[in-house]
C-alpha cells in the first residue's frame, strides 16, 4: 500500500502540468486514497501496548466538490497493529509479552470549503462526524474477552490540495479526531485515565479528478 | 490414613512473643554433628491432614520466552494467533510442483513453497513475515488447485498437571485460576528466586548425630536419649529424586545459628510452604506447586521444638531481630520475592506510634529495605480471628501484616476456604490486602486442607503425646515425607508469593507494581470493593499474568 501510494505520487508530480484548475466543474466526483500517521491522544495507553503512541492509517474515499468550493467527503481507513498486553503502575509501563492486536476502522463523513488563493494550491477546511469500529484480540483470550465495538466521534481537518496534473491532486492536511466511549472504561486506558481513541494525524491524499 | 494433631489450629508461627517451650532437665547439647551423607527420603503416598500444624521436573512443557513469543506471534482478524511468515496449504495431489508455485505466487508476491516437512500431507508456503497470513490463506483457499489453506495457528498446552493429588486434593490451585496462568507462563518462574523465611527447608539429605537430653513437655517427663542418629532427607518434591533439581536451591542460610548449621526444617512448616510456592509439578508424583520451576532460598528464622532440644535455638519460634536479619539477607542475596508465613499479635496503632510497646520498627525497616532492593514481600494475615489476646483483645492485629499493608511492595494475605468464604481463623482488619486459599478444617473434611509434601509428623513429633504415646517416645526421623494437609494464612501466603514470582518473570519487576497488579487483578469477593476480610479480593493468577489490553 505504502509503495503503491508513493509511486503514484511520484508519477503525479513528474507529470505535473500547468495550472488547470480555473474551470472548475459544477460537480466533481473525486476518488482518493490516503495514508496518514496518527499521534494518538491516549499517549500512555498506546505507548504501553505498542511501545509508541503514533501509527499509520491507510484508507480511501470519495469527494463531491461543488463549484470547486464546497465539498463533501466520505472516507474509510484502517489501523491494525500488534503489540503486547501491558500493565501501568506508578507511571511505569510493563509489557507482558502476550500479543495483542488492535484494529480501528473509521468511517468519516466531512463537509468543507476550498479556498481559491492560487490556481494550483487550494487550502481547505472541513469538519464532520465518524463511526469508529474498534476491535481488540489477544493470545490466550476467551472469545468473550475480545472487544468489538463501534462508537461515534467527530473530526476536523485543514490543509491544502496541490494540483499536480489536470486530473491528479495531492492533498496534505492535519486532522484532529475525538472518539469517546471506547477507551477509558477498562484496560490500560483506564489505568492511564485516557478516554479518547482519536488524535492528531498528518494525512497525505492522492486525489483523482478535477 | 487419617490423623489429627492435638494443638489448636495456628498456622502462623509466633515471632516476637515467642512460645517458650517447657524444657526442663539437662542443658541442651550445644550443636548438631552433621555429616553430608544421607539416604533418600521415604516417600509416602498417603495424604495426611491436620488442623494442628503451625502454620517434577517439567518435561520440556512449553518454552516460548515472552519476548520471543511476541515476536513470533501475530493475532489474525479471526482472533487466533499464528506464526507469521508461513501458510499451510494442501494442494490437490494431481497439481504439479510448478503449478503449485504459480498458484502460491498468485496469492502473494513473496510466496515460495518450502520443502515438504516430514509427516505432512501438506505444504508450507513461506511469505513475508509482515504479510497477513490469514488473507494469503484465504486467497489460496479460493483457488481450485487447493484443498485447504490456513495460517499456522498457535497451539498451546492446556496445563493440567499430572500430579495425582492435583486432581483429587488441590482445590486451591484451580481456585486462583492457575491452570490458565500456566498456559501463559509455562516456564513457572524459572529465573526468579523466592526466599522462604520460615522454619527451614528439607533441601538436603544428611545424617545427624545429636545428644538428645531429657525434657518436660505437656506435663510429661521425657527421658534423655543420649547420642542419637537422626536421619534427615531432602524433600524429593522440592529438589528432585536424589537431589536432581538441587540447583534450584539458592543461598540457604540459618539466621538463628548465624550460618553455623544449615537451615534444616525440623518442623515441616517451611517445607510445606515451600511446596506451595514451587513443588515440582507434572512429574506424576504428589501435588503441584504454583511457580513450579522457581528457585528457592531457605532462610531459617523460626526455630522448632527439636531445634531447642538439639541446642540450636534458645526457644521455639523466632524474634524480631532474626526476622529482620532474614529479610535483609534475602534481599541482599537476590531474592525477588520474600515469603513470610509468620506473624505475631500486637497493638493496632503501630502506624502512628511505631515505638510503642508491641510494635516492630526493626522489621518495618527491614521490609522497607527489601522493597527498596527490589524484593516483593508477602506476609501472612494472621490466624487469630477467633482468639482473644490478653493484651490486644479479640481478633488482634497481626503486626507484620499491618506493616506490610503500609508499604507499597509488601502485601498481607488472608485465607479463604474452598467456597471462597473467609476461613474461620483468618484475621480481619484494615491491614488485609489480598486473599488466597488457606483451607479450613470445618465442613470440608480432608477436602478443605492445603496439601503439599513435607515430613510425616508421626515420625517427627515424637514429643507430642497426641501424636505418639509417651511410652513410645523415640528419636525423631526426618526422612519420611508424605502429602500433608495443613491450614492457615501461612498456607495462603505462598500462593501469592508463587504468583508474584510468575509476575516477575512475566515482566513486572517493581515491587510496588507487583502489588498493584495483584490487587487490581484480584477477584472481588465479600463486600464489594476492598474489605477487611479479603482486602482487594481473591488473588487471580491468570488475571495478573495476562495484564491488560487497551480497552479491557
Amino acid at each position: 500500500m505504502k509503495s503503491a501510494m508513493a509511486a503514484a505520487i511520484v508519477i503525479a508530480c513528474a507529470s505535473a502540468a500547468p495550472a488547470l484548475a480555473q474551470d472548475d466543474p459544477s460537480i466533481a466526483i473525486r476518488p482518493f486514497v490516503f495514508g496518514s500517521v496518527q499521534s494518538f491522544t491516549a499517549i500512555d495507553t498506546f505507548d504501553a501496548v505498542f511501545g509508541r503512541a503514533y501509527d499509520p492509517f491507510y484508507g480511501g474515499g470519495v469527494q463531491a466538490v461543488f463549484d470547486g468550493k464546497f465539498f463533501v467527503e466520505l472516507s474509510a481507513s484502517r489501523f491494525r497493529q500488534t503489540g503486547q498486553r501491558a500493565f501501568i503502575s506508578g507511571g511505569q509501563k510493563f509489557r507482558l509479552g502476550i500479543p495483542l492486536t488492535a484494529t480501528i476502522v473509521p468511517f468519516e463523513v466531512t463537509g468543507g470549503y476550498r479556498f481559491h488563493f492560487s490556481p494550483r494550491v487550494r487550502p481547505y477546511v472541513a469538519a464532520g462526524v465518524g463511526s469508529y469500529r474498534y476491535k481488540e484480540t489477544s493470545t490466550f483470550n476467551d472469545p468473550s474477552e475480545d472487544v468489538d465495538v463501534r462508537h461515534a466521534g467527530f473530526v476536523v481537518n485543514g490543509g491544502a490540495e496541490f494540483r499536480a496534473h489536470r486530473w491528479v491532486g495531492i492533498g496534505a492536511d492535519i486532522e484532529y479526531s475525538h472518539i469517546p466511549g471506547i477507551l477509558g472504561s477498562g484496560g490500560v486506558s483506564l489505568q492511564a485515565g485516557e478516554k479518547d481513541l482519536g488524535g492528531v494525524s498528518a494525512r497525505l491524499k492522492l486525489i483523482v479528478g478535477r | 490414613m487419617v490423623r489429627f494433631r492435638g494443638r489448636t489450629a495456628a498456622a502462623a508461627a509466633v515471632v516476637a512473643a515467642a512460645l517458650v517451650l517447657t524444657v526442663k532437665g539437662q542443658t541442651p547439647a550445644p550443636s548438631l554433628h552433621i555429616e553430608n551423607i544421607g539416604l533418600s527420603a521415604v516417600e509416602e503416598n498417603t495424604a495426611i491432614w491436620s488442623e494442628a500444624r503451625p502454620g517434577g521436573r517439567v518435561d520440556a512443557l512449553k518454552r516460548a520466552a515472552r519476548e520471543t513469543a511476541a515476536r513470533n506471534s501475530r493475532v489474525g482478524a479471526s482472533g487466533r494467533s499464528y506464526t507469521p511468515g508461513r501458510v499451510i496449504v494442501r494442494f490437490h495431489d494431481e497439481v504439479p510442483a510448478a503449478e503449485r508455485r504459480t498458484v502460491a505466487r498468485l496469492a502473494s508476491d513473496t510466496a515460495d513453497i518450502a520443502a515438504r516437512p516430514s509427516y505432512a500431507d501438506f505444504d508450507i508456503v513461506r511469505i513475508d513475515v509482515n504479510e497477513d497470513a490469514e488473507a494469503v490463506a484465504a486467497a489460496l483457499a479460493a483457488r481450485p488447485q487447493v484443498v485447504y489453506a490456513q495460517p499456522a495457528y498457535h497451539m498451546h498446552a492446556t496445563m493440567v498437571p499430572n500430579d495425582p493429588n492435583y486432581a483429587t486434593l488441590q482445590w486451591n490451585l484451580p481456585l486462583v485460576d492457575l491452570e490458565r496462568a500456566w498456559d501463559i507462563q509455562p516456564a513457572g518462574a524459572s529465573t526468579v528466586t523466592v526466599a522462604v523465611l520460615d522454619t527451614g527447608m528439607a533441601y538436603r539429605s544428611l545424617t545427624i548425630t545429636v545428644n538428645i537430653p531429657g525434657f518436660r513437655n505437656a506435663g510429661i517427663n521425657y527421658p534423655a536419649l543420649g547420642p542419637s542418629v537422626v536421619p534427615y532427607a531432602a524433600a524429593p518434591q522440592l529438589v528432585g529424586v536424589n537431589g536432581a533439581n538441587a540447583s534450584r536451591i539458592v543461598a540457604p542460610f540459618d539466621i538463628i545459628s548465624n550460618g553455623v548449621v544449615p537451615p534444616l526444617d525440623f518442623e515441616g512448616h517451611g517445607t510445606h510452604v515451600s511446596g506451595t510456592i514451587g513443588q515440582l509439578t507434572n512429574d506424576n508424583i504428589g501435588e503441584a506447586g504454583v511457580a513450579f520451576n522457581v528457585k528457592l532460598m531457605p532462610v531459617k528464622v523460626l526455630a522448632s521444638f527439636w531445634d531447642v532440644i538439639f541446642g540450636n535455638a534458645p526457644f521455639e519460634g523466632g524474634s524480631d531481630d532474626d526476622v529482620a536479619r532474614g529479610i535483609r539477607y534475602a534481599a541482599d542475596n537476590g531474592a525477588k520475592v520474600i515469603n513470610m508465613s509468620l506473624g505475631s499479635s500486637g497493638p493496632p496503632d503501630c502506624a502512628t506510634n511505631p515505638n510503642r510497646d508491641g510494635c516492630s520498627p526493626t522489621i518495618e525497616a527491614a521490609v522497607r529495605y527489601a522493597v527498596g532492593k527490589g524484593a516483593f514481600v508477602v506476609v501472612a494475615g494472621g490466624n487469630e480471628f477467633e482468639d482473644v489476646d490478653p493484651d490486644f483483645g479479640p481478633n488482634p492485629t497481626s503486626i507484620l501484616a499491618e506493616i506490610a499493608s503500609r508499604i507499597n511492595g509488601a502485601v498481607s494475605v488472608a485465607a479463604v476456604d474452598p467456597q471462597k468464604n473467609r476461613a474461620f481463623y483468618s484475621s480481619t482488619g484494615s491491614y488485609i490486602e489480598l486473599a488466597a486459599p488457606g483451607g479450613t478444617s470445618r465442613g470440608f473434611g480432608r477436602g478443605g486442607f492445603i496439601f503439599q509434601q513435607t515430613f510425616d509428623f508421626t515420625f517427627t513429633d515424637t514429643f507430642d503425646p497426641t501424636v505418639v504415646p509417651p511410652s513410645q517416645y523415640r528419636a525423631p526421623r526426618f526422612d519420611v515425607l508424605a502429602n500433608i494437609g495443613i491450614i492457615g494464612t501461612s498456607m495462603a501466603t505462598p500462593h501469592v508469593s508463587g504468583i508474584a514470582a510468575m509476575l516477575v518473570q512475566q515482566g513486572i519487576t517493581d515491587p510496588a507494581a507487583i502489588e498493584d497488579a495483584l490487587e487490581k487483578s484480584a477477584v472481588d469477593i465479600g463486600t464489594p470493593g476492598r474489605d477487611n476480610s479479603f482486602g482487594f479480593g481473591l488473588v487471580d493468577a491468570r488475571n495478573a499474568l495476562r495484564g491488560l489490553g487497551l480497552s479491557r
